[in-house]
């Protein structure tokens, strides 16, 4: 069994890519804005099904999932705009459910736009790498890829521009970033585009790969939960880790465990964090006083 | 007219209706109209739903000498047993009491205690889970799962197989509970089982559990479950390199499966089911093309690969209350438990009768053995060699 070892760990890997590519744009939102988007996984589902539509309608793949993440980013910004703008002063629990609401009705258009059956979109870089130790598609390194260049995008714009600066700032201490004259509106349209951004490409891609319906952003929503609370809520590079280690951890328990027990050895990994570090792997501790 | 006589005028018109409404025969169907399984579901509910327009459009039930209209109200599964549940009793509250449904097999155990301990008569046309039937309210003209294990036993055999990998659903209640049956009769025929893996419906990566059945290079990969997770492992495990032969048991509409995987890959892949739709009219069945015929031009698409089943639910409840002369659940069991396929001209279906020539057996369960197909092109083909490659 240990000889599958390799392969098990690149299909961990391609797996995990997925789930930090979708936890890193919930994460992104949640750790500046303070928001559970759990309409996330519909701004996944609709980049999938845009790119579908686009591609159906003639365009290059690449095109098509470009301009589906340039349209679900500006949904992104409209769905903070209609979702969570008007509750900024309202408790957790209101956003929590304004979320889902928002949730619900993204995915009632799509069903009435695209109706209940499952499409799909060709892959557009079809054949596997195989090498001595694994084999992987050429369609998994490609997300590996764009989760890894995303990551550095993000970190690049958080880090060498003034709007990321600004981001950073609100994260950090929205009253003060207000006082020192940020414009709030422009830092969360940004967030909420970027956040959206990262979801359309994944279901970009993964739409590639997988069927497209309207409710197939709620499972990885909530394993893009899983991942915040493994990595920490709120931090990019726990984003990352954490999405990588549940992918690796899901294929491992079974690949060598039982495949029965999949789904629950994820979750099992959930409650064990919280128990042991309830502020996930970069996540800061919250003291009140 | 006073407010009175316009009040007067709405209680005369709102009894008219309830006595109109009276007239018809209350058929309620349970499938899964939206969500995953909706590809089985929706023609299944519109197949029962062109039955019903044809046997109207003929004259209605003759129930007694009395003619009835039939009128079929759906119930959407959602292929959940929480939605299946809810469905069900919402038909029951409306007041209906003739059940065709439901498809799903993760949903069909969930109703059967609400349908037995109720005054309903029920008729399975999708599940093939063990257990669903009594023959005294509770019929299925569907294959039980012992029928579509029959078919990948007889293949195994006939082909030696030395080893044999299963991957399979593990929310299919069918399939689950059948498992042991099955590698226990693999194993009396020499087909060594060295791998038993699972997956659930929804389910999209697969490489864990596929990697260690690539590992164990089987002679056959049987896969158990629905066609969209079908053709994602099919595609996945050959991407890991794996060349044994694929076998699907699984209702697979060649639409579903060739969203999710190219024909090239698909070809050569067996299945091992009873005949579906798609058999009989690639076998030149009258009343499968005339059914099909009729479908494409109510709903403009090709009926399912369960559609003949269903149509043949609503013509077997049809000729079972005009035999009874009632439309009292009872009454309709009755009949139905002694039914026999030339009472029903209109089954698509080549149900095997039972010794004394009734068309369900004391348990209220047809006679519907399997059969092996193999992909060729962009569908299924009936394989008559079992033993050739």
């Amino acid at each position: 069994m240990l000889e599958l070892l390799p392969q098990q760990l690149a299909n961990g890997l391609a797996l995990g890519s997925t789930y930090a590519l979708v936890a890193m744009g919930l994460t992104l939102i949640f750790g500046v804005l303070l928001i559970p988007n759990f309409a996330h996984g519909e701004l996944y589902m609709l980049g999938g099904f845009l790119t579908y539509a686009g591609v159906t309608a003639g365009l290059d793949f690449w095109l098509a999932a470009v301009l589906a993440t340039v349209l679900v980013m500006g949904l992104g910004v409209l769905v903070d705009r209609i979702t969570f703008k008007p509750l900024e002063q309202a408790s957790g629990l209101s956003l929590m459910i304004s979320a889902l609401a928002m949730s619900i009705v993204l995915q009632q258009i799509a069903t009435i736009t695209w109706g209940t059956e499952p499409r799909t979109i060709p892959n557009p870089v079809p054949g596997i790498l195989r090498t001595p130790f694994a084999s992987l598609t050429y369609h998994k390194l490609l997300i590996i890829a764009v989760m890894v260049l995303g990551a550095v995008g993000l970190w690049a714009i958080l880090n060498r521009t003034r709007l990321g600066l600004s981001i950073r700032a609100v994260s950090q201490n929205r009253d003060a970033a207000l006082l020192m004259g940020i414009e709030m509106w422009k830092v969360r349209a940004a967030t909420f585009a970027i956040g959206a951004a990262f979801g359309a490409l994944a279901g970009a891609l993964l739409g590639a790969a997988f069927p497209i319906y309207p409710t197939m952003g709620v499972i990885p929503v909530l394993k893009a939960l899983v991942v915040l609370v493994l990595g920490g809520i709120g931090s990019i590079p726990g984003a990352i880790l954490g999405g990588l280690l549940l992918g690796v951890a899901e294929v491992l328990i079974a690949g060598y465990i039982s495949s029965e027990l999949q789904d629950i050895g994820a979750f099992v990994i959930l409650v064990a964090m919280l128990l042991v570090r309830p502020q996930g792997l970069f996540g800061r501790a919250q003291i009140e006083r | 007219m006073t407010r009175k006589h316009l009040l007067a005028a709405a209680v005369a018109a709102a009894i008219a209706g309830q006595a109109g409404a009276a007239e018809t025969v209350r058929i309620g169907e349970l499938h899964p109209i939206t969500g995953p399984a909706s590809y089985y579901g929706l023609p299944e509910s519109q197949a029962i739903r062109l039955a019903a327009e044809q046997i109207n459009a003929a004259g209605g039930l003759d129930i007694g000498g009395e003619t009835r209209m039939i009128e079929i109200v759906s119930g959407d599964t959602q292929a959940s047993p929480t939605g299946g549940v809810a469905a069900l009793r919402k038909l029951m509250a409306d007041g209906v009491q003739i059940i065709i449904g439901p498809l799903s097999s993760g949903v069909a155990p969930a109703l059967t205690p609400i349908i037995a301990s109720a005054d309903v008569v029920q008729i399975v046309d999708g599940s093939i889970a063990e257990g669903l039937t009594d023959g005294r309210r509770m019929f299925r003209n569907q294959a039980t799962v012992g029928d579509y294990n029959l078919a990948l036993e007889r293949l195994a055999k006939a082909r030696g197989y030395d080893s044999v990998a299963i991957m399979t659903d593990r929310f299919h209640a069918g399939f689950m509970e059948s498992q042991d049956d099955l590698t226990a009769v693999f194993s009396e025929q020499g087909n060594a089982v060295v791998a038993e893996e699972y997956y659930k419906l929804g389910d999209t990566d697969f490489s864990g559990q596929l990697t260690t059945i690539a590992g164990a290079d089987p002679d056959a990969l049987i896969v158990r479950g629905y066609p969209s997770e079908g053709a994602l492992i099919t595609r996945q495990v050959r991407d890991l390199g794996y060349e044994g032969q694929i076998v699907w048991e699984m209702v697979s509409p060649p639409s579903t499966v060739m969203k999710n995987i190219d024909a090239a890959t698909m070809e050569g892949v067996l299945n091992a089911i009873p005949p579906t739709t798609e058999d009989y009219l690639n076998l030149g069945n009258p009343r499968a093309i005339a059914m099909a015929e009729a479908y494409e031009a109510t709903y403009g698409s090709v009926p399912g690969e369960l559609a003949a089943l269903s149509f043949d639910a609503l013509h077997i409840v049809a000729a079972a209350i005009e035999k009874a002369g009632s439309i009292e659940p009872a009454d309709i069991a009755g009949a139905m438990a002694t039914l026999t396929a030339a009472e029903v001209p209109a089954l698509i279906n080549t149900y095997g009768a039972q010794e004394d020539g009734r068309l369900f057996d004391e348990t209220g369960q047809v006679s519907l053995p399997g059969a092996v197909s193999v992909w060729q092109g962009e569908g299924w083909v009936p394989l008559t060699d079992l033993a050739a490659d």
